[in-house]
């Protein structure tokens, strides 16, 4: 069956369809409330030419970015926009992941851990510079480029 | 301001086979009047981080039945809580929890059903179609001593699927399980079918 390597790090128990098919039933909903359309926070420089020993590192940031502050922050338009069952979809399949990715902390692995560490610092620091509801909206908005980029480390 | 009076519906629990999610509970009885059902869940991350949140069911909001597919809202591989309440008229009763939480994890996975047939020398085989999440192992083997078991992986069940181009007089035989991916687990394997084909056995 089909995992996610991320480098080292592998995860079973999640079905990468399942994910997309969360995002698409609200995409247009979620998007369409997106009026800051000349910014993005996953933007090509920081998604591009991840190494795989970087990716565990970086997803790890990434899904903790994700659940412990946009999801969090959200699930009051998810009841409003009516769109609860893809965030649970979503959200619970990204806790998963999580709870399954174990980067190394081994001291050979610093330079690759502050490689991802910086990668991720561009995408908070775009984040930090909208503003918050604004800058929720557009991060939940681009899973659908965060599901692109993982889609390349599900074999 | 319909308060809660009519009970709450008890002896909550989940029937999982082959990642089908049946929640079913004993039936609030009011003589002459149909009762109706509202099911709601709430996966590990809203229970954890959100607990105030519940989610409608897919299918059983609300319901006659003393029972409901959750298969729809059972989309990860983790804990879900689950809870239901009945209605009559403007009466409603307090909400009823699942006393454990449901993982698919936990689901019961059968042997597939499977069709073993011959098409003149062809090997064939017909898998029971288990929905998107199956994939299937084939184990085929020809009937002699020392043979060899050769494995196909199969997806989706449901269609026609050539093993083999078989010897005359030979005889092959088949079984098969499953693999669900979302939950990493096997079911036990089919009972072993046979099939001999006509004609004189080539010297080996």
């Amino acid at each position: 069956g089909q995992e996610f390597r991320f480098g080292p790090c592998r995860v079973e128990g999640v079905v990468l369809q399942e994910l997309w098919e969360a995002f698409w039933d609200m995409k247009d909903v979620v998007q369409a409330q997106d009026n800051v359309t000349s910014v993005r926070l996953l933007r090509k420089e920081i998604l591009q030419n991840v190494s795989e020993a970087e990716s565990c590192y970086f997803i790890h940031s990434l899904l903790k970015f994700y659940l412990n502050t946009i999801f969090k922050n959200y699930h009051a338009k998810a009841v409003k926009f009516r769109i609860l069952r893809s965030f649970s979809t979503l959200a619970n399949n990204f806790a998963v992941i999580m709870s399954k990715l174990r980067p190394r902390q081994e001291n050979e692995m610093f330079s690759i851990s502050e490689n991802a560490r910086r990668r991720f610092l561009l995408f908070q620091g775009a984040f930090k510079q909208l503003d918050r509801e604004a800058a929720l909206t557009k991060a939940f908005g681009e899973m659908d480029i965060l599901l692109t980029w993982m889609q390349k480390f599900y074999q | 301001d319909g308060a809660a009076v009519l009970p709450a519906p008890q002896n909550l629990s989940v029937q999982s086979t082959n990642m089908k999610h049946v929640l079913t509970w004993s039936p609030v009885m009011v003589p002459e009047e149909t009762v109706y059902y509202s099911v709601e869940y709430q996966g590990e991350y809203e229970s954890l981080y959100m607990s105030h949140i519940w989610i409608p069911s897919s299918w059983c909001s609300p319901t006659a039945g003393p029972e409901c597919d959750i298969t729809d809202d059972i989309t990860a591989t983790v804990p879900y809580s689950l809870r239901v309440r009945a209605t009559l008229g403007s009466q409603t009763s307090a909400w009823s929890t699942l006393k454990h939480p449901f993982n698919r994890n936990s689901t019961i996975l059968t042997p597939p059903g499977m069709e073993v047939t011959k098409d003149g020398f062809h090997l064939v085989i017909k898998l029971e179609d288990l929905g998107p999440q199956f994939e299937f192992f084939v184990a085929y083997w020809r009937r002699e001593p020392g043979a060899k078991e050769h494995i196909k992986m199969v997806r989706p069940g449901g269609i026609p699927m050539h093993l083999e181009t078989m010897d005359p007089g030979a005889t092959y035989c088949v079984k098969a399980r499953t693999f669900v991916k979302a939950i990493g687990r096997y079911s036990a394997f089919s009972q072993a079918e046979c099939v001999k084909v006509q004609g004189e056995s080539l010297p080996l």
